[in-house]
């Protein structure tokens, strides 16, 4: 497998929909508008945005709606939360479809998940997590609305996250982790402070993500994983350090770890797929140059056409083209 | 989101007879889904409903609005009829059916979220009970162990060690800081590349310094600690975890002796294991500190310093060619 499998893989993100007669299916509601964002994304990075009927997903998009809280649920009946919320943000912002929302409500409610201690939560339940931090701050910024929190605040906690080898943990104390540091590094490059970053020393740590096989991990001595992929390369892009990693080496384990009949791409080769690793393993390929697969920009991980017609951040940097 | 599923190709046959026998699985479960989100909607709060949640998050705990529905209930319905008592025992069967779950799917978030939920739940017990009787201690006790016993069956689960911190947190008198130097350095000695336990001893030395230790106390701490680092490095040169721990000590390199002496005790692994990448990227950052520190007198040995520098990093180049553009770009 040395070349990325367009078609299966557009195939395989179509049929997702239609297993509606399997029991994992429904197991897996508590992730269906993450997952449409995941497969839209993907579809996007692979040139084919029309794969998916539009006007089918904006509608199941706000079908989610919970019209107790403001914001959106995962599923039809679910509760709304901040993940959610963000894919069906994300899905409205690629559709240009984003005047469908009452905004203002949602504007509202993620503004509202802020603590005085600047930190996030997830729901009304008060989870607080620095994915969750990311997502507000994204969530805001797509919507034109950064102001409605205490971004000072947000800065200081994410700071507080920090940790020696330079990298971030989920709350105040916890160990760095590939996918915290994407979200603090992502959401401190929207907040315009990314001069608060130990760049040396996080560029450094994330470089020695990449195994021997070229896979990247999480955490030291932890193994590779696809998705890392995508946590690592973009808080790399965001530094301007891709070229620390061998390239060639990450390509082909991503490539390896696609499923060459069903399309799909899974966390290691061989494993079962699913469209979470399918996007991330896209996008990483992204940013790595791959030819023929359209820029994601890693700072919202969407692709790059929506954020600069939208004329968010764009400070970022993309293998094998040329540096501005 | 599957991690770790190895990929099966299901003949067409296969997967007609494996949905066929599914398919009274899956009208259960979508029954059961359907009543329990109409009575959600219909906001019923009842004994019935209570043991409708248990059924369904037994059969997915990743349903969190159904966790949010059962709290609900609790709240409303059942805790208002309960004593203290009542509460407790109910709390704690609710810590038990967590358990259970953990057990099964020790990765899922919404899981520790009810548990936390259930533990700031808990009333204080009986008036005037001592510390070590009250129900808030016999609690956290318990959630120690728990999570420890988690640890000693997946030593990285990084919710598990983000669980115990708070534990710790809410019960400051379960745990000295001694005690907790010797569960982290149990963790080590377990295996030198448990960095998480690491990191954790790094936090419960930085807390420990910040309320005031002399700087003779932190040295005398920090050789003790050079030397059980010393013991894993030789162990094995290539875990990253006791170098990025050694990193921690050193620091910024202020104490430019304890710097010297590290660099000579590298070196002399180094001339065990020549090509051992963690001795030479170590030493190229140590000698780099060493000559950031370096007077204006010392033109010659910051010269030399340099060229050592360049020279490990052109070794490291050849050793390590995935991060070869970064020893490049660290060339002075
Ligand atoms: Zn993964």
């Amino acid at each position: 497998m040395d070349t990325l499998l367009i078609e299966k893989h557009v195939k395989y993100i179509q049929s997702l929909g239609e297993n509606t007669d399997d029991l994992m299916y429904h197991m897996t509601a508590h992730l269906r508008l993450n997952a449409i964002y995941w497969g839209l994304t993907a579809l996007c990075i692979m040139g084919r945005p029309d794969a998916l009927v539009k006007e089918d997903v904006i509608e199941f998009v706000m079908s989610c709606w919970d019209d107790d809280e403001g914001a959106f649920g995962a599923h039809p009946g679910h509760d709304a939360h901040i993940l959610p919320t963000l894919s069906a943000i994300q899905i409205l912002t690629i559709y240009d479809a984003l005047d469908r929302a009452d905004t203002k409500r949602i504007v509202t409610w993620v503004a509202a998940r802020q603590n005085p201690t600047g930190s996030f939560s997830g729901d009304q339940w008060g989870e607080t997590d620095t994915r969750f931090a990311y997502i507000a701050v994204q969530a805001l910024e797509l919507l034109g609305r950064l102001d409605a929190i205490d971004k000072d605040k947000a800065v200081a906690h994410i700071n507080r996250c920090k940790n020696f080898d330079g990298g971030f943990g989920a709350t105040e104390g916890a160990e760095s982790h590939a996918g915290q540091i994407f979200v603090c590094t992502a959401a401190l490059a929207i907040l315009d402070r990314l001069e608060d970053i130990d760049q040396p020393t996080l560029a450094w740590w994330l470089a020695e993500r990449q195994l021997p096989n070229g896979g990247l991990n999480g955490r030291p001595e932890k193994l590779e994983d696809v998705c890392y992929s995508f946590w690592v390369l973009s808080a790399l892009s965001i530094l301007h350090k891709l070229k620390w990693i061998d390239s060639e080496a990450l390509v082909k384990f991503i490539l390896s770890a696609q499923d060459p009949d069903g399309g799909g791409v899974a966390d290691r080769p061989g494993d079962m797929v699913d469209v979470f690793h399918t996007c991330f393993g896209i996008c990483g390929l992204s940013l790595l140059g791959y030819p023929g697969v359209h820029e994601i920009n890693p700072i919202y991980c969407l692709p790059a056409d929506v954020t600069r017609k939208k004329g968010l951040h764009m400070d970022y940097e993309v293998l094998g083209k040329d540096e501005t | 989101m599957s991690h770790g599923v190895k990929r099966t190709r299901e003949a067409a046959d296969v997967l007609a007879a494996r949905r066929e026998k599914e398919r009274s699985k899956l009208q259960a479960y979508l029954e059961l889904t359907d009543d329990v989100v109409a009575r959600k909607r219909a906001a019923v709060f009842t004994q019935e409903c209570f043991d409708l949640t248990t059924k369904l998050l037994g059969l997915n705990p990743e349903l969190s609005s159904v966790w949010n529905y059962r709290r609900l209930i609790l709240l409303n319905a059942l805790f208002p009829n309960l004593s203290p008592e009542g509460t407790f025992s109910l709390l704690q069967s609710e810590l038990n059916f967590t358990t259970g779950a953990l057990k099964q799917y020790p990765k899922t978030y919404w899981i520790w979220n009810h548990r936390r939920w259930c533990l700031a739940k808990v009333p204080p017990g009986p008036e005037g009970a001592p510390v070590e009787k009250s129900w808030k201690r016999q609690v956290w006790a318990r959630e120690l162990f728990i999570v420890e016993r988690m640890l000693d069956a997946d030593a990285r689960n990084f919710h598990a060690w983000n669980y115990r911190r708070y534990v710790l947190a809410s019960d400051p008198g379960l745990r000295s800081p001694e005690d907790e130097l010797a569960y982290t350095k149990k963790k080590i000695e377990a295996s030198f590349s448990n960095f998480s336990a690491w990191h954790q001893r790094s936090k419960v030395y930085s807390a420990l310094w910040e309320e005031g230790v002399s700087e003779d106390e932190v040295r005398q701490v920090k050789d003790a600690e050079f030397e059980l680092v010393q013991q894993a490095l030789y162990t094995d040169p290539g875990d990253q975890s006791a170098w990025l721990y050694h990193r921690w000590l050193i620091g910024n390199g202020d104490d430019t002796a304890v710097l010297k002496r590290e660099i000579a005790n590298i070196e002399e692994l180094l001339a065990i294991e020549p090509d051992s990448k963690w001795c030479l990227e170590s030493l190229v950052h140590y000698k780099r500190l060493l000559a950031a520190r370096s007077q204006p007198d010392e033109a010659a040995q910051l010269s030399d310093l340099k060229k050592e520098c360049n020279t490990m990093l052109s070794k490291l180049q050849t050793i390590d060619p995935k991060r070869k553009a970064r020893y490049q770009e660290l060339v002075l």
